[in-house]
């Protein structure tokens, strides 16, 4: 079957790509785009750990056909550091000791992200509630769980470019 | 994973999708969020050749009230129907179930409430891989003549573990179905078949545009329960649903539909009759009416979602019995807000 063509906006760059339809958004960001921060495990939406941002919303890349998000914005985990540096939330990973062997640190940190986005102040069981859907076989979640309320807590709702917001809004 | 090849639609209208499902029929899917068919393609337990995409039909999406029913477009994500207003008004069962489904951040997101209920029934059986299942005989629901799940049996026992179909069951939901002729208005029962291998009553060519809800019944209250090994990501092995209609604090109609047993969300109506008269604060009826449908319900259940028979089996008392003390505590406190 021939392929299509794709518009899409990954970590703030328009691409224009040609697609099998049947490849998933993670084969498109992972093999096309050597964007290999997002991670499949499963590869059946269990584990959560290929989560990105589809217009600032969290979902699985694996079950999520890359002709589906024609148009949309997609934020990686690539995406999250800036010229200052990176993102409070992999900075908070880190200080809190939040990655073990690092499989499902990508997906932890966007499905956070996401929360942050919609709520720049959740409780601890917001939190948990929040990365619910993903999956650390190093049973590390008491850190990670740290360092988001680290994050969330240093939250200033007056403060501009804080927590709360991607660099660019999503479309 | 990768997923089998297809060819990929993108209508604009509802019209037009209708048609294409005319057109290719059953060698088409419908991709609405795609959480459960994008899985179920990557086992290849479904080979469509196109894959019909419902995401440009707004049409489809939404939720409000229209003379006596409340509208529930089938494309509405589960996450906007957990959080409607409306629905966690009205009928905080089906609110309870949309927030249980999947993961909160994810499944809820892209997962629609139409895709929800129409799910396959689902086995231990048969949703494994293609590898898995490659070293085995084909079972009823693979087009073959043998049961993993129950030995000897003549049909397929594949359970459904859909969240909303059993809260919709209880709160006597009936669907749209169209196609590119008309319509057809059926009620949940109608729509499930109570056959493993064909589930639901949906032909190749329709497509299930909306869930409606009856509001002409005052002094309703329901509620939702399920149980799972975990609270995110699993199904459920074991769930009730409930709906309590009461006039001056007697029971003068209920609803009790049990999932995770049949092929279908099971309506249990000796249970809901057992309560008809009822007063709503009688504990011991609701727990009596809670057997009754674990008893009934225990007929259909065999081995095949991961917790063992008997343990679900008594879990179904369990749940209707919490389901229905906190649908009659919801009772019992619009009253009160009445009476002042």
């Amino acid at each position: 079957m021939s392929r299509v063509p794709l518009k899409l906006k990954v970590n703030n760059e328009e691409l224009e790509l040609l697609v099998e339809p049947h490849w998933t958004l993670l084969e498109v960001l992972r093999e096309e785009l050597d964007l290999t921060g997002t991670k499949e495990g499963c590869g059946e939406g269990v584990c959560g750990a290929c989560t990105v941002l589809l217009d600032g919303k969290p979902v699985r890349a694996c079950l999520t056909l890359a002709l589906e998000a024609q148009g949309c914005s997609v934020t990686t985990v690539e995406g999250l550091a800036g010229e200052k540096g990176l993102d409070p939330l992999q900075e908070s990973f880190i200080r809190h000791g939040a990655v073990q062997c690092g499989f499902c640190t990508p997906g932890m940190i966007m499905a956070a992200k996401a929360l942050l986005l919609e709520n720049p102040c959740p409780q601890e069981e917001d939190i948990r509630k929040a990365i619910s859907g993903n999956i650390c076989r190093c049973t590390g979640y008491a850190k990670i769980v740290e360092a988001i309320a680290a994050v969330a807590s240093q939250h200033d709702p007056a403060a501009k470019g804080s927590v709360g917001t991607l660099k660019e809004e999503p479309a | 994973m990768r997923l089998p090849k297809f060819q990929y639609l993108e209508p604009r209208e509802l019209e037009e999708a209708l048609e294409m499902r005319a057109l290719y029929g059953a060698q088409s899917a419908l991709l609405a969020g795609g959480t459960d068919l994008l899985v179920r393609m990557k086992q290849r337990l479904m080979k469509p050749s196109f894959l019909i995409s419902l995401k440009n039909l707004r049409e489809l999406s939404g939720i409000r009230i229209q003379g006596k029913e409340m509208l529930i477009g089938a494309g509405t994500p589960l996450k906007e129907v957990a959080g409607s207003a409306l629905v966690n008004l009205h009928f905080p069962a089906l609110a309870e179930a949309a927030r249980a489904v999947g993961a909160y951040t994810i499944q809820q997101v892209r997962g629609t409430i139409g895709g929800n209920l129409c799910q396959d029934t689902r086995c231990l059986f048969y949703n494994q891989s293609a590898f898995w299942r490659s070293g085995r005989q084909a079972c009823h629901k693979a087009g073959g003549k043998i049961c993993y799940a129950r030995e000897g049996s003549d049909r397929c026992r594949s359970t459904n573990q859909s969240d909303g179909a059993t809260a919709l069951m209880a709160l006597q939901a009936r669907v749209t179905l169209r196609n590119s002729q008309g319509l057809r208005d059926l009620s949940l029962e109608e729509l499930f078949t109570m056959k493993g291998e064909t589930p639901l009553d949906l032909a190749p060519n329709e497509i299930l545009t909306q869930i409606r809800l009856p509001m002409d019944r005052p002094g309703g209250a329901s509620a939702y329960e399920r149980i799972a090994y975990r609270s995110a990501i699993d199904f459920p092995v074991a769930s009730a649903g409930v709906w309590l209609e009461s006039e001056g604090g007697t029971i003068s109609k209920a609803r009790i539909a049990v999932g995770c047993m049949g092929n279908a969300p099971l309506l249990i109506l000796q249970a809901g009759e057992s309560l008809e008269g009822r007063p709503l604060e009688d504990t011991q009826a609701l727990a009596k009416a809670a057997r009754i449908a674990m008893d009934q319900a225990s007929a259909f259940a065999v081995e095949n979602v991961g917790a063992t028979v008997e343990y679900r089996v008594e879990m179904v008392s369990v749940l209707v019995e919490r389901a229905l003390r906190r649908a009659s505590a919801r009772a019992a406190e619009e009253k009160r807000g009445e009476g002042s």
